[in-house]
């Protein structure tokens, strides 16, 4: 599998263009222009939502027509893969596990990942990760972490 | 001569033991909370409040202006090492800070940072004590008006430059401000663009949106081109630092210029953000060296963090002065001082000459107990660059979800923070400045209200940014920064044409 810098431009495009289109339909409800009032809230959103939307067309115009031969090879995507796709799972967990369980199995299996075989250091590192996240944030500085349902369900 | 006397009174209070003592542990507290994102100042300086209750109002403001200059240095080193700004006024000295860390001189970095910061912190206080009366005058004149010229003066002097593609840097800008509009409007009260989602009404937070657009976006863009830190040795490089701190002079310029953009900034109050950007931008247009900045050039480190610091101290000025906070960290001492018993403003300087002097004195003796404790964990922080990626990688996902969560306590700020992230990799990819959206995000809304009340004082009419001399002055010079380049441009076509 392969991406081309065309239709990563492209899809940047339509990306920021979505948002701009977003931007200018939801700042209408807040009003445009002058009232009585002064300016109105939606006035400067409505403006830059319209800025977002005619940038976007031009840059997926101009991007389909002089993509420089920017491409996303299998090599790429698979290192990709592997940093993004762990990331988003620890983030996913979160709301289930809470963010001590979630990093310390983060770290653990980062780590396990790359020593293959040796657990008992990413062990290590895994509870040290949680322990300082709760040392720091929960005990120092008073800032309650998520625990998650797995949390209230033991109690945590 | 009065202000000298009244300062020397300052030192024999200052320099006590108890009083070094308390400045050590603030510092070393301040470089904690700077490092870690999503904390801050405002949460050291908050934590420690209920502490000083039983303390001397002078040993307890020692403590926590102490605490905040130890966070200004710590907020430096994760911009500089891992691409995280800790603090908003730090973003700017990621620009060549990183990317020079990223080559194998962290120390050289970092200690330009602590350098040049150190003497930006130097211009400010003693810019505090040569005026102190007279500032309270230059802060009451500033009004709306004033307040969106200052700001337009800051995107002028940095949108506009750099190679980017003209419209990508317009939508990057544009998305900065609509992002920056989330949330509840202060002028009219009402919610905007909040796409039904409830919990955005507390809009999109600027650390949440840097730790992904900065932190997670260069984690991809640096995992994609199989990266790796160039051999940096293991020794502990000493004569690394002093090399670099006895080369700062050759920045003169720089520093001068930078330290006055950062004390008229820190006075007028544009803060501490709008200055670095600003401070930045113009060393990018005024330097020989232009084509390096972005690359790990010194002149862009010297630049943001001269300026941030010179505003930063000098923004406590208005807070003594004026009873105005400038910013959130202030805004706590403020707090901290009605519970002392003392009333910011005015009489400040002539009820309580011990507390104000000391406090002075203090700034002077807690910025050279700051710098050498920091310059002390460059090392150490330098070291930080030799752990292996695979663990680093992990390790800089873990906080800037917990950092993003910390902001406000909410998931979806986290979930936002991952959607930044992909945004920062697809900008950085494509060669979207990421830089006028950041300034956007932080002073886009401050800019809009300004502007907006203007409006609401002259009922529509654009003649009250022409109203007196100062916002004139502002305004022209803005219009300068934008268009001066264009024009400049134009004629170096023209002129290789007729040739």
């Amino acid at each position: 599998m392969m991406v081309s810098g065309r239709s990563l431009e492209a899809g940047t495009a339509l990306l920021t263009g979505a948002f701009g289109a977003a931007v200018v339909v939801s700042s209408l409800d807040n009003g445009i222009g002058w009232s009585a009032a002064g300016v109105e809230s939606g006035t400067f959103p409505f403006i830059f939502g319209l800025v977002i939307l005619a940038g976007s067309v031009f840059n997926l115009v101009q991007g389909w027509l002089h993509a420089r031969a920017v491409v996303l090879g299998r090599n790429e995507l698979k290192r990709l893969g592997i940093l993004f796709v762990p990331a988003a799972v620890y983030v996913g967990i979160i709301p289930l596990i809470g963010i001590y369980f979630a990093s310390a199995g983060y770290v653990f299996g980062a780590l396990a990942w790359h020593k293959r075989g040796s657990f008992l250091l990413p062990a290590v590192a895994a509870i040290g990760a949680a322990l300082a996240l709760y040392l720091i944030f929960e005990l120092t500085f008073q800032i309650s972490l998520p625990r998650g349902l797995f949390g209230d369900f033991i109690g945590f | 001569m009065e202000n000298l006397e009244a300062l020397l009174h300052g030192f024999t209070i200052a320099l006590s033991g108890n009083h070094i003592f308390l400045m050590v542990i603030g510092v070393l507290l301040g470089i904690l909370v700077g490092v870690l994102p999503g904390l801050g100042a405002p949460n050291g300086v908050s934590l420690l409040l209920p502490l000083t209750f039983g303390m001397q109002p002078v040993s307890a403001i020692i403590l926590l202006s102490c605490m905040y200059w130890g966070a200004l240095f710590g907020g430096s080193v994760t911009s500089i090492l891992f691409n995280i700004p800790g603090e908003p006024s730090s973003v700017a000295t990621t620009f060549d800070g990183y990317p020079m860390a990223r080559d194998g001189r962290p120390t050289t970095a970092l200690a330009t940072a602590f350098g040049s910061a150190a003497f930006g912190a130097l211009a400010g206080v003693v810019l505090i004590t040569l005026s102190a009366s007279w500032v309270a005058k230059v802060a009451l004149a500033f009004g709306p008006p004033e307040y969106f010229a200052v700001y337009f003066l800051a995107f002028a002097s940095f949108v506009g430059m750099g190679g980017s593609p003209p419209v990508k840097t317009l939508v990057s800008l544009a998305i900065g401000f609509a992002l920056a509009a989330v949330g509840i409007d202060t002028v009219s009260g009402s919610v905007r663009l909040t796409m039904g989602i409830d919990e955005l009404v507390k809009g999109v937070n600027f650390v949440v949106a840097v730790m992904g657009l900065f932190g997670i976006g260069e984690l991809l863009i640096a995992v994609e081109d199989e990266f790796h830190v160039k051999a940096i040795s293991s020794r502990v490089e000493w004569r690394e630092v002093f090399r670099t701190l006895i080369h700062l002079p050759r920045y003169g310029w720089t520093l001068l210029r930078s330290a006055a953009i950062g004390c008229w900034m820190g006075i007028t109050p544009g803060g501490p953000t709008a200055a670095s950007f600003m401070s930045y931008g113009i060393a990018k247009r005024l330097s020989s060296r232009r084509a390096n900045f972005g690359k790990g050039e010194p002149e862009g480190i010297v630049a943001p963090e001269t300026a941030d610091h010179a505003a930063g101290t000098s923004a406590l000025l208005p807070m003594l002065a004026l009873g105005i906070p400038g910013s959130a960290t202030a805004a706590v001492m403020m707090g901290g001082l009605m519970i002392w018993g003392l009333n910011p403003g005015p009489m400040l300087f002539i009820e309580q000459k011990d507390f104000v002097w000391g406090l002075i004195a203090s700034m002077y003796l807690g910025n050279v107990v700051a710098v050498i404790l920091v310059l002390l964990t460059v090392p150490i922080f330098a070291a930080l660059m030799r752990v292996p990626f695979f663990i680093i990688a992990p390790l800089i996902v873990i906080i800037c979800t917990v950092g993003a969560y910390s902001v406000s306590n909410s998931y979806l700020d986290v979930v936002l923070m991952m959607g930044f992230g992909i945004v920062g990799y697809l900008f950085k990819k494509l060669h979207y400045p990421l830089a006028p959206m950041v300034l956007a995000i932080v002073i886009g809304d401050k800019a809009e209200d300004a502007f907006r009340q203007s409006m609401l004082m002259s009922r529509g009419s654009l003649g009250i940014f022409f109203g007196n001399t100062l916002v004139t002055t502002l305004v022209l010079m803005g219009t300068a920064l934008l268009v001066l380049p264009v024009i400049w441009q134009t004629m170096k076509k023209i002129a290789t044409r007729s040739r």
